[in-house]
């Protein structure tokens, strides 16, 4: 396909820019970037998601520590979770160029592709991302 | 209550059902099967509570997208990014197990957000997944039972007025679920989605509002694109004008023909309600226009014409064909022509956008065109009967005059004025027009055979239709020249007569005898 290339690099461009290096990473922001403003513990987003608590939870700093999702202070275990409203145009931008991606089967498959899988969720990733 | 006491919706028509809006604070459960508009409804409620009363308010959805919340808002034209942007809203995404947790919190992170943003509405979308996990046995019961009073305790003392979404007969131990909800709810708005024919009607019926009246009974509601949800009062409701009917002693002209005022008496008073019952083809409609254009260039009133039967297009062509301009009228809104097709008529609607189209215009004459046409389309003997006695005593408490053309099918000769449904007794003025068979020619007669508070005539005149509309036959040219079907008499009255030379039969005879 023509468009292969062009499209794989700016996936991979996008995902360097973000930080984002492991599959659950991906799936979590993307679970917080659609839910808006999620009232949840890490567990039940892990729950939701498919994934082992311990690889939320991790995703969860990472994606903090990358400014790409903001947290509230904890109740107890719950938190809200919300897409860090960045002045980074640049950032933001790719966030946006890579969520777009990830709507269409082709984007996802690249994102599979490109992300390393980590090995504690239960499903087949392939199976779930696409 | 006083008015202050009541949040509006902003739901069209709704608050009009709730006699204001509801009390401040209450909890309102909308309860109903899938599809019978409960989201749409609690999110409308929070929107135009945002946007018409500047009060922000906040939506928890469990375990759906709100992605989806957002671009369903958007075929309405609601933006609710933008709203959360200004953060006058906030859609919130958790779980039922988080939710219970957080209105048992001392420091609850939903509660401190409605605080952070000024809330004072709330929605919350699928209450009945609170009781998903819990079980249905009777300890668990109460369980949910207490949970659902903390939810209530807890929102009221925020002072947020609270909606909940419940959808009835998917979940185990619904009915449970929903017998306890209302009776911990302040108001509950049942919503229906029920099968007519091959049509599906929508219904919202408040079953109970502490703290206020409101209409009972099941009312109508559609789900408009581009608009959102719209209530229309069932026209059964009785009307709460709460002043006694006024009455008139002014009459005024029909269609400015001595002749016709006469026969009723000197005209019609205002305020009165007229039947004009008569076959297909006899002039109904003409008389109708007739009887508008009077009202707008003698005496100054506005018009509405109500059609189930035909488009304005065709109305103002057959009005033009006899030399009655409506083109004109009906340009400068001095008269209103409403047509619906009777195809799935929805009565309480129509009954609505009539009454608003006659507040909006000061509409003092209406012709509605086609009673036989809404026995048909309405169906049900009952409602038809509630629509006409709701737009007769509308039409009095307005003081308008009205009309109602009936088409009654017997082709000559009448046995009965209404037979599907007699109407005559709620009517002040009945007006018969006739086919007349003579000899082998049909004429048109008028007769005025009531007139309430009126010396009317009970003389049979005949009338012809020409450029002007109707007009009398003067009684001098009431006699008939011989007929060219030269022999017979009173062929389609299935009781030929024959006439022969200077015999004296019937009327005919009669004719000849003076020529």
């Amino acid at each position: 396909m023509g468009r292969g290339k062009p499209l794989e690099s700016t996936v991979q461009s996008c995902l360097d820019g973000m930080g984002i290096s492991l599959l659950s990473e991906w799936d979590v922001l993307a679970f917080v970037y659609r839910h808006g403003a999620s009232l949840a513990s890490s567990d039940q987003i892990a729950h939701l998601i498919g994934y082992e608590s311990t690889v939320v939870k991790a995703a969860l700093d990472r994606l903090e520590s990358e400014k790409l999702i903001e947290r509230s202070r904890p109740s107890e275990e719950v938190r809200f979770y919300r897409i860090f409203a960045s002045s980074d145009a640049g950032r933001q931008r790719r966030l946006q160029q890579i969520v777009s991606l990830a709507e269409t089967r082709v984007g996802r498959l690249l994102l599979a592709k490109r992300l390393k899988p980590d090995g504690s969720n239960r499903d087949e990733k392939n199976n779930r991302i696409s | 209550m006083s008015k202050d006491g009541l949040i509006k919706t902003g739901i069209t028509g709704l608050d009009d059902i709730l006699l204001g809006g509801i009390p401040r604070t209450n909890v309102v459960l909308l309860q109903g099967v899938t599809g019978s508009g409960k989201t749409l409804m609690g999110l409308e409620v929070i929107y135009h509570g945002i946007v018409q009363y500047n009060e922000p308010g906040i939506i928890v959805v469990f375990e759906t997208n709100p992605n989806k919340l957002v671009r369903d808002a958007a075929a309405f034209g609601w933006n609710l990014e933008e709203l959360q942007e200004q953060k006058k809203l906030q859609i919130v995404f958790t779980t039922p197990q988080v939710f219970r947790h957080e209105l048992r919190s001392t420091d609850s992170l939903l509660l401190e957000t409605a605080n952070e943003i000024g809330a004072q509405r709330i929605f919350v979308d699928g209450i009945g997944l609170l009781n998903r996990d819990l079980g249905g046995n009777a300890p668990e019961r109460a369980g949910f039972r207490e949970m659902l009073q903390q939810l209530f305790e807890s929102l009221d003392r925020e002072n947020l007025t609270a909606i909940m979404s419940l959808e009835v007969g998917s979940a185990p131990n619904s009915m449970a679920t929903v017998e306890m909800t209302d009776f911990l709810a302040d108001t509950v708005i049942q919503l229906g989605r029920n099968r007519k024919g091959r049509r599906i009607q929508r219904s919202l019926e408040v079953l109970k509002s502490r703290g206020q009246d409101y209409e009972t009974g099941e009312h109508t509601m559609h789900i408009t694109e581009g608009q959102g949800v719209q209530i229309f009062r069932r026209v059964q409701a009785p009307s709460r004008a709460g002043s006694k009917q006024p009455t008139s002693s002014t009459m005024r002209s029909v269609i400015g023909v001595d002749a016709v005022d006469t026969l009723i008496g000197g005209g019609i008073f205002d305020g009165s309600t007229t039947m004009v019952v008569g076959i297909s083809g006899v002039g109904k409609t003409v008389l109708g226009t007739q009887i508008l254009r009077e009202g707008v260039l003698k005496q100054k009133t506005k018009g509405l014409l109500v059609s189930l039967d035909e488009h304005p297009a065709q109305i103002i062509r057959n009005a033009q064909t006899l030399g009655l301009n409506l083109e004109e009228q009906v340009a400068d809104g001095t008269i209103q022509i409403l047509f619906e097709s009777p195809q799935e008529l929805d009565v309480d609607a129509h009954y609505a956008r009539i009454i608003k189209l006659i507040e909006e215009h000061d509409i003092k004459r209406m012709v509605i065109d086609g009673m036989t046409s809404y026995s048909t389309a309405i169906g049900e003997l009952a409602v038809y009967r509630d629509f006409v006695h709701a737009i007769v005593a509308y039409s009095k408490q307005r003081l308008m005059t009205s009309f109602f053309n009936y088409e009654n099918p017997e082709f000559l000769g009448v046995s009965s004025y209404m037979p599907d449904f007699p109407l005559s007794s709620i009517v002040d003025n009945l007006i018969l027009m006739s086919l007349v068979e003579i000899n082998n020619s049909l004429h048109r007669c008028i007769s005025v055979v009531k007139s309430r508070g009126s010396k009317h005539s009970f003389d049979t005149r005949e009338f012809v239709i020409g450029q002007g509309g109707i007009s009398l036959v003067p009684l001098e040219r009431n006699l008939l020249p011989p007929v060219p079907l030269q022999a017979y008499s009173s062929l389609l009255s299935r009781a030929p007569t024959r006439f022969s030379g200077s015999k004296r039969i019937n009327g005919a005879a009669a004719v000849q005898d003076k020529e």
